[in-house]
């Protein structure tokens, strides 16, 4: 129940807040479609005619998921960020839930909130290129939250760099490139590309909603394979964050900015 | 009395970002709180009053010591001894300027796992405690500071803890809403049976609702006394004789070589003897004095003195005989 109330509370404030800061969230809603409209733009008028329906159909789906791990693995950092400079990060940091914890739900909420906006967005750039992606809710949905949850771990890793050294927004200007190399390089350019975070999880998203796969089709090591890789970088992540908040304590770097 | 936090031989040092060099920020400090007190912290800038408070808070990692909050210790069982503190350390920059009133305090109790239902009632009474009903709908960036103030003490309220740690509660205030915070906090006490510690650099407030205080200087506590009997001890060794007749040249010189801090003037109607006195006893030697030449007493007063006086001659250094 603790939990439960707890994810409530936050996934009201993360409406209540975007609500507030509507010209904001709209700002990033347009230079999201934005951006779609040029990267449609140069397939449609400089790309190869022949593969051109194929490669707007993985245009879509990796730039849906550079949005999505943008918006999930920055959130930690900004928020700690974001927190410090208002003054309410110590305060959070008092809740008997942990800050971790509270951080966690708030970024589920906030997943919640941009899936029925990219959601939205999807059908929109869909809409706008004429390409009609294979949308098998049952397929996408567990390869989906499996993907996220290894996303959550980056996005702790990056919460404990914020929670010691706070002005990290270059390191997150840099980041973005880094999740869009990890979004768009397909699995099969290296095997090392098993051992990064998600990769396989955007790789079987597109087999099914550009290849039409089902989870019958894809089999279970892919998936085991996947629920590994997202497992290890959800520990790990939470490993990183709890010992850069112990260093913070140590180091009375927690309210500081 | 039932100790409610209980802080033992903490030690703190930082190693300054420039300069690499260590400073012991908090040294071998060593109190007690206890239920249903109001404790004062004080302290000069820079004395280790902030780094103690953080410390209980649990923001804070102790180099060495221990601090246990109703017998939990805080560093190992960080998030089960948050149950029983919450605080207010940066004030109004404690809340969410773009959420309401009503919606802060519903986000700070959710955050502790409890429901916008459970709680509905609860905020009402503050609301009305703190005066803040007809503004629970604003958003608190178009609050006053002393409501903003006033709002960040209620979200400590709600989280139901025994413990109360408030930063400077009335920085910043003007006089009326200083004061209405005042009594505020003087009903939390009496009505709600809660601990409040409270640091503070208005010597007022902390004489005005605080029953101890606890002084630090230097990262060391320099006193641990009520702030009555603190007052008492210094008042007691300041007296000022009003005589119907002028002192001798003699009487004079016997009087400064006793009492060296001694001023003497004259008017056309009495003459007036300002003493310090180590020890109350020692007024016999100016009776002795003053017998030499039967010198009538009009009256004897005890100088009263205020917090920020004593507050300053302890940080002075000037404590030894309180405390003995």
């Amino acid at each position: 129940m603790l939990w439960i109330n707890l994810f409530r509370a936050n996934l009201r404030k993360e409406y209540l807040e975007l609500k507030r800061y509507l010209p904001n969230t709209l700002a990033l809603v347009l230079t999201f479609y934005f951006i779609f409209l040029g990267l449609f733009g140069v397939i449609h008028f400089f790309g190869d005619p022949s593969t051109q329906d194929a490669n707007i159909q993985f245009v879509i789906v990796n730039y849906i998921f550079w949005f999505l791990a943008l918006s999930v693995i920055q959130m930690f950092g900004f928020e700690i960020v974001n927190e410090a400079i208002r003054g309410t990060l110590e305060q959070l940091s008092m809740s008997p839930m942990g800050i971790w914890r509270i951080l966690s739900t708030r970024l589920i909420a906030s997943t919640i909130i941009y899936g029925i906006i990219i959601s939205i967005l999807l059908v929109i750039t869909m809409l706008t290129a004429g390409q009609w992606l294979n949308i098998d809710i049952v397929s996408i949905f567990p390869v989906f939250v499996l993907t996220v949850f290894g996303m959550y771990g980056v996005g702790l890793m990056v919460g404990g760099l914020a929670i010691v050294y706070k002005q990290i927004q270059a390191f997150l200007q840099i980041l973005q490139f880094l999740l869009a190399g990890l979004t768009f390089i397909p699995l099969a350019a290296s095997p090392l590309m098993y051992f990064l975070p998600f990769v396989i999880g955007v790789d079987l998203v597109r087999d099914i909603m550009i290849d039409g796969q089902t989870l019958m089709d894809i089999g279970w090591l892919p998936l085991l394979i996947l629920f590994i890789n997202a497992l290890v970088y959800f520990i790990a992540g939470l490993l990183f964050f709890k010992y850069c908040e112990r260093m913070a304590m140590k180091k009375g770097l927690l309210g500081q900015y | 009395m039932e100790k409610i936090i209980e802080i033992s031989q903490l030690n703190k040092s930082y190693r300054k970002r420039k300069s690499k060099e260590i400073v012991q920020a908090v040294k071998d400090v060593d109190f007690n709180v206890y239920k249903g007190e109001i404790l004062g912290l004080l302290g000069p800038n820079g004395a280790g009053k902030t780094t103690t408070i953080k410390l209980i808070c649990g923001l804070l990692y102790p180099d060495s010591g221990e601090i246990k909050i109703k017998g939990v210790p805080n560093t190992a069982k960080r998030l089960e001894s948050l149950h029983h503190i919450s605080a207010v350390l940066e004030g109004n920059r404690n809340l969410y300027w773009r959420l309401t009133v009503r919606e802060n305090l519903e986000y700070f109790a959710g955050n502790r796992g409890r429901s916008r239902k459970e709680v509905k009632e609860e905020i009402d009474e503050l609301l009305q405690i703190f005066r803040l009903k007809e503004k629970e709908n604003e958003l608190v960036n178009r609050l006053s500071r002393g409501m903003q103030q006033k709002l960040a003490i209620a979200v400590a309220m709600l989280a139901n803890t025994e413990v109360m740690l408030l930063d400077e509660p009335t920085l910043g205030l003007d006089v009326q809403t200083g004061l209405e915070v005042r009594e505020i906090l003087k009903s939390i006490v009496q009505n709600y049976q809660r601990t409040v510690i409270i640091s503070s650099h208005d010597m007022e407030v902390i004489q005005d609702i605080c029953d101890r205080t606890v002084i630090i200087n230097q990262g060391t506590v320099v006193i641990d006394q009520r702030v009555d009997e603190l007052i008492k001890l210094f008042e007691v060794r300041s007296y000022r004789l009003t005589l119907n007749e002028a002192l001798s040249p003699d009487q004079q010189k016997a009087i400064s070589a006793r009492f060296p801090a001694n001023d003497y003037v004259e008017d056309e109607l009495f003459s007036y003897l300002t003493v310090q006195l180590e020890k109350s006893e020692d007024i016999y030697q100016i009776f002795q004095v003053l017998q030499l030449n039967r010198t009538p007493i009009d009256s004897i007063d005890r100088k009263s003195i205020r917090f920020d006086e004593v507050f300053l001659k302890i940080i002075e250094g000037d404590f030894q005989h309180a405390v003995d």
